[in-house]
């Protein structure tokens, strides 16, 4: 397990706004993703740590930290890679989009950040399917506030299990601006950027869930190429 | 031409502050956060330390103490190359109905299906949506004649976007295919394209799928299958598709001698393949 406080959040805890619910409801009938759950499990059993581990630390501080890593880089994947498609497509206007175009520039930097440190034994990216919440600003705005808020609560639940002072100093300078993207995304939606005083953690696990249920995440790549004999007409 | 929904950021955001409010506020978020962070529990229960560490965070002025290094390089941005100029295309998750405007009771323009001649997933390049009574629709190209016939299908038949920056020219005149990223050429090769009797359709189309592997040295080493179809060739096996593939006659290239499909050398057909991915348009000039 990542996190050795599991919180018994509730599911409407964490949604304050219900901006995932809402996402939820308008989306059904497509196949559970396994890919943040497997993510954890891969990332716990990695061997070894990375090339900037201190010597001196253990190997399982090590693998703990790799473990944590890579599940802060799967959500940024999935975070980089909703932004980066409401950009390309090209549905939102004025404050909405700077929001997007901003904030997805931060995230394909948490990503890039990422990758570099973790070299080989950083993750794949895997395949999305946001099922058209980034074609229209409504669903946009409100998926929106529910990455942010997630990203806060996934961080804060993970910080405090950091091993490595220097990926711990990496990762809350990380936390502190998905918490002002937080902020700008529920100002845009009417809601309050600071609703309460003292913000909750959420473990890794209550986090693959609530991603999962979104079915963002897709295992199967299209089987575009064949070695089928063609039929073209010559 | 694109199709969506516009609605005033004035309707959607309630009670909203001011920006400079709002800087004022996330700010204050901030300088809160870090100053938590940095204090143990223990600390925590004296009030005075509280007061003391925020009237730091929110009054230095001299030398900043040193800092925790990061291991992470979090610097720099990363900006979108081209957001715009960008093709996206999506897998037919199930087959479903082409029509002629985003709404089920409009007329039908033609069948999509899930799987191409070939066997492989079939794929739509979009550009436009719009939602009608609570449903998605998206604007995709289709392989049917007459060629460039494009319609709108449920989002729900499709799956996730793919964004591909690359865009083939196929000069009919010059004999050429040009390949372009991001705007630049990165790739350019004389081509074997329609005879008289079956000429190489004129129109903007996409790459669907890459085989290889085969054994027909007809096709070369490798065939790429395009949603453009033969307009004379309609009764040819799989529907008569357009391919750009390679040849076991490249003493014929350039020249018109093909039954539609667009011929490279061998050479140059694998240098494509490493080129030009799926989803990539294909212009016919």
């Amino acid at each position: 397990m990542l996190s050795r406080d599991i919180q018994a959040l509730a599911f409407a805890d964490f949604d304050i706004d219900g901006a995932v619910r809402d996402t939820c409801a308008s989306m059904q009938g497509h196949t559970r993703s396994t890919f943040l759950r497997r993510t954890v499990a891969a990332g716990v059993t990695a061997l070894g740590g990375v090339a900037v581990w201190p010597s001196a630390a253990s190997a399982a501080e090590a693998r703990s930290d790799v473990a944590i890593l890579n599940f802060a880089l799967a959500l940024e994947y999935l975070q980089a890679s909703f932004y980066t498609e409401a950009e390309r497509i090209g549905a939102l206007h004025g404050a909405l989009k700077q929001q997007a175009d901003v904030v997805g520039a931060h995230e394909r930097a948490h990503v890039k950040a990422f990758r570099e440190l973790l070299g080989s034994k950083a993750i794949k990216e895997p395949r999305f399917n946001f099922h058209g919440v980034t074609e229209s600003p409504d669903t946009f705005r409100s998926t929106a506030v529910a990455f942010e808020d997630l990203a806060v609560a996934a961080y804060k639940g993970q910080a405090p299990l950091i091993k490595s002072r220097s990926y711990l100093a990496g990762a809350i300078a990380i936390h502190s601006v998905e918490a002002r993207h937080a902020a700008w995304i529920r100002r845009l939606a009417g809601f309050l950027p600071a609703p309460k005083a003292f913000d909750e953690p959420l473990d890794a696990h209550r986090v693959v869930e609530i991603v999962n249920s979104t079915h963002f995440v897709t295992l199967r790549d299209p089987q575009t190429s064949s070695r089928t004999r063609p039929r073209f007409t010559g | 031409m694109r199709h969506r929904r516009h609605r005033r950021e004035a309707g959607v955001v309630r009670g909203a502050v001011a920006l400079d409010k709002l800087a004022v506020l996330v700010t204050g978020f901030a300088v809160t956060f870090a100053a938590v962070a940095l204090l143990s529990p223990r600390l925590l229960a004296s009030g005075s330390v509280v007061r003391h560490q925020l009237a730091a965070a929110t009054s230095f002025s001299g030398t900043p103490p040193a800092q925790l290094p990061s291991a992470l390089d979090i610097q720099r941005v990363v900006p979108l190359s081209d957001p715009t100029g960008a093709t996206r295309w999506a897998p037919v998750l199930r087959a479903t109905t082409a029509r002629s405007r985003p709404t089920v009771r409009s007329a039908t323009v033609g069948p999509l299906p899930a799987r191409t001649p070939d066997g492989t997933t079939n794929i739509v390049v979009a550009d436009g949506e719009a939602t009608a009574r609570g449903t998605q629709w998206v604007h995709v190209r289709l392989a049917l004649l007459p060629n460039d016939t494009q319609g709108w299908v449920p989002r729900n038949a499709l799956g996730g976007w793919s964004f591909v920056e690359t865009r083939l020219v196929i000069s009919r005149a010059r004999l050429t295919a040009t390949l372009f990223r991001a705007g630049h050429v990165i790739f350019r090769a004389p081509v074997g394209v329609g005879a008289r009797g079956t000429p190489t359709p004129a129109g903007t189309f996409y790459v669907r799928d890459r085989l290889t592997g085969f054994t027909n040295p007809m096709y070369g080493p490798l065939a790429f299958g395009t949603n453009a179809r033969s307009p004379t060739l309609t009764d040819w096996p799989g529907g008569g598709v357009v391919g750009i593939h390679g040849t076991d006659q490249p003493n014929l290239i350039p020249g018109r001698i093909s039954h539609g499909c667009v011929r490279l050398t061998n050479t140059s057909i694998v240098r494509l393949g490493k080129l030009m991915p799926i989803g990539t348009p294909v212009v016919i000039q």
